[in-house]
């Protein structure tokens, strides 16, 4: 026992001190209590003057939005690129190649490609020969194209991989039993391959989810400049000259924080129900 | 298993309270004010310094998205600094507000051996330094190489507005810059009215980048002056009645112009990096920068079109200077101002104003210098695209005083982004 | 062969090549740029080739950028990797009190957003005076250790323990069950998560950025910066496809080697036959 309690000890102090002062100093620096000029003073201003400049609705708005619809296809691309992956020769060569080298891409260069590929004088706009104007507005457009390609792009190659790893244990004899059971397809995926995939599905998935819920580099060099998303509202109040407005960067931060906790927590208990069941 | 789960659930609340209590000491110790007083160096003689610098080395923090001027630190600046014995690091940064924040930081936690010994700096981040009491001051008046600048020159006595009091030693002089592609603007406007009415008759060829972003918001006060009658009408420090005043004209100004905006003004560019980035691949006709310094080499590499040229302002543009300043957290005061000094000598200045090498304005009085010093001026090769400093600044404004700027972007987003007609 | 299957055939292969095209396409006119002189607009082609990003890159110090990188990445896979398979090993075997609300905090750091983590601690960091390869270390380890628990745990959950009693019967020692049965078998598992703990330092910005104090002007902050001037495009796009080398080089390197262990030793393990990411059920349980 004792033992073990010294094996878990190199991860958990590390992850404890650094989570609970970063969310300490948060709070406390969201609060005004250790202000960059001036005497501290204990407060909720700085949370409600974010919430009364009625940019804090529409970046939850827009951050929760993002992170759905980017997660949504990077799941349906993913569980479909995972299936071919475990199923055909072509899938496990070529498909699972090319997904696993859209891993080490950091997400700022992934961010810079998809700028070079879907801009209005990106690579796509000169293919087609399309003139100023004609091009549909993907980067820094109405409907945060961009930024939402770029998540699913990344994401779904994580997705495919981490429900590939699953599926290619289990899957294939399973698969094969019900086949000779007498199981078409269809009653295959219902009832092997997706209770299968579920629980990596809920994991990668919830996991994109935040990345892009707290990710700030691609909306900032995808996205438009009004409404803006959580992480980019919060860092140009945290870079803003105007230091009266740190506290409200901090505030942004502890509030964008709080979602991702809520929804990560929450994904958890049904992948551990998932689990359970499966 | 069902009943060991309350016990379960009690050792899992004390263990989560004792990492939180940990936790909350930590921060809690790290949140004790810190008292410090910067040791203020006493007046020192010019050798003293060079002594004491020999064998520091000097973090520069500055802009890194330009080759040129990152070229010319690392190779010429560099060189000369290890001459004088003072290893010089540059730090590229993607905005001069990060290495702000990086001070702001260092002071937030009273250190005096901090990460940054010189920032290229101005404006706004130079005013909130001030505000937050981050610069070494009073010792830019001292450089030896000061001596070359003129006398009470206003654009190196205050930087947009607030007064520099030794607290930074001029290095770039700057004036804001339309460009445009002639093969596609045959009559350019010549004045910031009928640019506003170019912008109305050719809809979709013009935008300007989102403030806070530097360049968006120069362009906003060029608009300021413009729908004020000129800057004389504008008062150079901020006051809530000017605002009150002078602003309505502007926002309409600019909402109006907005339907006849790339993209129907429903979004913006969101730096200059992008405006630049239009202005290349042929979208809009015209580009702004506060740095002409880069057309010339832009247009050289390909990236903007050979047409491209600058359009002068009869009643001028905003100019203003750009700045080293040394963070009161630096533990080489000495070795970066030995920098600072060397950045100002006439050698330095001549070297980085060849368009060849940077292009950057200098700052010093050339009519003044000694005659060889001069004449390195007079040998400069003239850029094909960018007019000489004199042309530049015929007619130039005075910048607003920095405490107008945040005032100015937050009502931008309020009226002009976010409103409605 | 009837029309349906035909029909499904046909479908099956028109979506693995869109499948194909969708990872592969965002990279291609970033492959175009590194080998572009000049490419002016509407050109779909750039009109002048050369290596002119790669040079520049180098003459701007990439060299020692690159250093800097393959110092956090490999900092961060050293440090993680064997925290995150020591408490995956203790999670696993431990019946720790607190089982689940360690298994959340270790997860936790997955869930906090980095840039909320760096905001607040930079100044907690600074005033404590720890140096900053040791914050940047520090706050890296922690955002990379619940992908490395997280493997470790579902190769532990997959882990036959009866292997090391075979061995114990034979008569190996403690030390030699260690070395020489738990670590090959666990060897894949091992290398991705220390390979995803590089991935982890190797390409981070904020940290760096904010935590390092200009100390480690890494790959990605070089990108940053290049990226917020005009007409730097040949030099990012050099610096993306060094940034991407690296890790995919490693990544080869490890599935060969792994492949060759497995043909070598032919012994059906079921953790030997997962090597690739996060193998998902049975981890958090």
């Amino acid at each position: 026992m004792k033992r073990f309690v010294l094996l878990i000890l190199p991860a958990a102090v590390p992850t404890a001190l650094v989570l609970g002062a970063a969310v300490t100093m948060g709070v406390a620096q969201s609060m005004g209590l250790t202000p960059v000029a001036g005497g501290p003073q204990s407060s909720l201003d700085a949370y409600s003057a974010v919430a009364s400049s009625g940019e804090l609705a529409p970046a939850v708005v827009i951050s929760l939005s993002i992170a759905l619809v980017a997660t949504a296809i990077a799941i349906a691309v993913g569980f479909t690129t995972a299936l071919a992956m475990t199923t055909t020769r072509f899938g496990s060569k070529v498909l699972k190649g090319l997904a696993i080298s859209t891993i080490p891409i950091p997400h700022v260069i992934g961010a810079a490609a998809i700028g070079l590929l879907l801009a209005d004088s990106g690579w796509l706009a000169r293919l087609f020969g399309s003139t100023a104007g004609n091009w549909p507005q993907f980067v820094a457009g109405p409907w945060w194209a961009a930024t939402i390609i770029e998540y699913a792009w990344k994401e779904s190659a994580f997705i495919a991989l981490v429900v590939a790893a699953t599926l290619s244990r289990d899957a294939d004899e399973l698969a094969k039993t019900a086949a000779v059971l007498g199981a078409g397809p269809a009653a295959r995926m219902r009832y092997v391959t997706m209770p299968l995939a579920t629980p990596a599905l809920i994991l990668a998935g919830t996991l994109s989810f935040v990345y892009a819920l707290g990710s700030f580099e691609v909306p900032w060099l995808l996205g438009r400049a009004y409404p803006e998303p959580l992480p980019v509202l919060a860092y140009r109040l945290f870079t803003s000259t105007d230091l009266e407005v740190r506290p409200q960067a901090f505030a942004v931060s502890m509030v964008t924080m709080a979602i991702a906790l809520v929804i990560g927590v929450s994904a958890l208990r049904l992948f551990r129900r998932q689990v359970v069941t499966a | 298993m069902r009943s060991r789960r309350p016990r379960r659930r009690l050792s899992n609340a004390g263990l989560g309270l004792v990492a939180l209590a940990v936790a909350i000491i930590v921060a809690s110790a790290t949140l004790a004010p810190v008292a410090f007083a910067a040791p203020t160096p006493q007046a020192s003689a010019w050798a003293n310094i060079e002594r004491t610098a020999r064998g520091q080395t000097v973090s520069l923090w500055m802009w890194g998205g330009d080759p040129q001027g990152n070229a010319y630190v690392d190779n010429v600046l560099t060189a000369a600094a290890a001459k004088l014995g003072v290893t010089l690091a540059r730090v590229p940064i993607a905005d001069t507000k990060d290495a702000l924040n990086r001070v702001l930081a260092e002071h937030q936690a009273g250190r005096t051996d901090g990460s940054v010994d010189l920032i290229w700096v101005n404006g706004d981040n130079f005013r909130t330094g001030v505000q937050a009491g981050i610069w070494k001051c009073g010792w830019a008046d001292a450089l030896p190489n000061i001596a070359y600048t003129a006398p009470g020159d206003p654009l190196l006595a205050s930087d947009f507005g607030t007064p520099v009091r030794g607290c930074e030693s001029p290095w770039h002089k700057a004036q804001f810059t339309f460009a445009y592609n002639a093969a596609r603007v045959a009559n350019p406007p010549t004045t910031m009215p009928a640019l506003m009415t170019w912008v109305r008759e050719h809809p979709g060829r013009f935008t300007y980048p989102a403030p806070p972003d530097f360049t968006g918001s120069v362009f906003m006060r060029e608009a300021l002056y413009a729908t004020s009658g000129g800057y004389a009408n504008v008062p150079a420090s901020f006051t809530q009645s000017a605002y009150d005043r002078l602003t309505p004209a502007l926002w309409t100004t600019l909402k109006r112009l907005r339907p006849a905006l790339w993209r129907a003004g429903q979004t913006y560019p969101k730096d200059s990096t992008q405006l630049d980035q239009l202005f290349a691949s042929g979208q809009v006709d015209f580009t702004m920068t506060y740095g002409p310094a880069t057309l010339t080499a832009l247009v050289a590499k390909g990236t903007f079109p050979r047409t491209t040229k600058v359009l002068t302002l009869k009643e001028g543009t905003v100019g203003n200077a750009s700045f080293l300043a040394i963070p009161t957290t630096s533990a080489h005061f000495a070795a970066a101002q030995v920098v600072a000094n060397l950045a100002l000598s006439p050698e330095q200045q001549a070297i980085k104003a060849d368009p060849r090498a940077w292009g950057q304005f200098t700052v010093l009085d050339v009519k003044h210098l000694p005659p060889a010093q001069a004449q390195a001026f007079a040998n400069l090769p003239k850029s094909n695209v960018v007019p000489t400093y004199p042309v530049l600044a015929r007619h130039a404004n005075p910048e607003l005083s920095a405490s107008w700027i945040p005032k100015l972007d937050d009502g931008w987003r309020r009226q002009v982004l976010t409103g409605g007609e | 062969m009837n029309r349906r299957t035909t029909r499904a055939a046909v479908t099956a292969t028109a979506t693995q090549w869109l499948l194909s095209a969708w990872f592969l396409l965002p990279m291609i006119p970033v492959m175009l740029w590194a080998v572009a002189r000049t490419w002016p607009a509407p050109l779909p082609l750039p009109s002048d080739w050369g290596f002119s990003g790669f040079l520049d890159a180098l003459h701007d110090s990439a060299t020692s950028a690159f250093g800097a990188s393959l110092i956090l990445g490999t900092l961060t896979a050293v440090l993680a990797t064997p925290a995150g398979a020591m408490a995956a090993y203790a999670l696993a075997y431990g019946h720790l009190r607190g089982h689940r609300s360690l298994s959340v905090l270790l997860i936790a750091p997955a869930f906090v957003p980095p840039f909320v983590i760096v905001m607040g601690l930079n100044v907690t960091l600074l005033r404590l005076h720890v140096p900053s390869l040791a914050g940047i270390s520090l706050v890296l380890m922690v955002t990379a250790i619940p992908y490395t628990t997280f493997v470790m745990r579902s190769a532990f959950a997959g882990y036959d323990v009866t292997v090391e009693d075979e061995a114990r019967m034979l008569g190996a020692s403690t030390r030699a069950v260690l070395t020489r049965v738990r670590l090959p078998l666990l060897a894949p598992a091992l290398a991705t998560s220390a390979f995803l703990a590089f991935l982890v330092g190797w390409s981070d910005y904020i940290v760096t950025l904010l935590i390092g104090g200009g100390q480690f002007v890494t790959v990605p902050i070089r990108i940053a910066a290049a990226a917020s001037g005009t007409g730097n495009e040949p030099v990012i796009a050099a610096l993306s496809i060094t940034a991407a080398a690296p890790p995919l080089l490693l990544l080869v390197t490890v599935g060969l080697l792994s492949r060759q262990r497995r043909r070598r030793r032919a012994s059906a393990n079921p953790v030997t036959h997962t090597p690739a990411y996060l193998t998902a059920s049975g981890a958090l349980r």
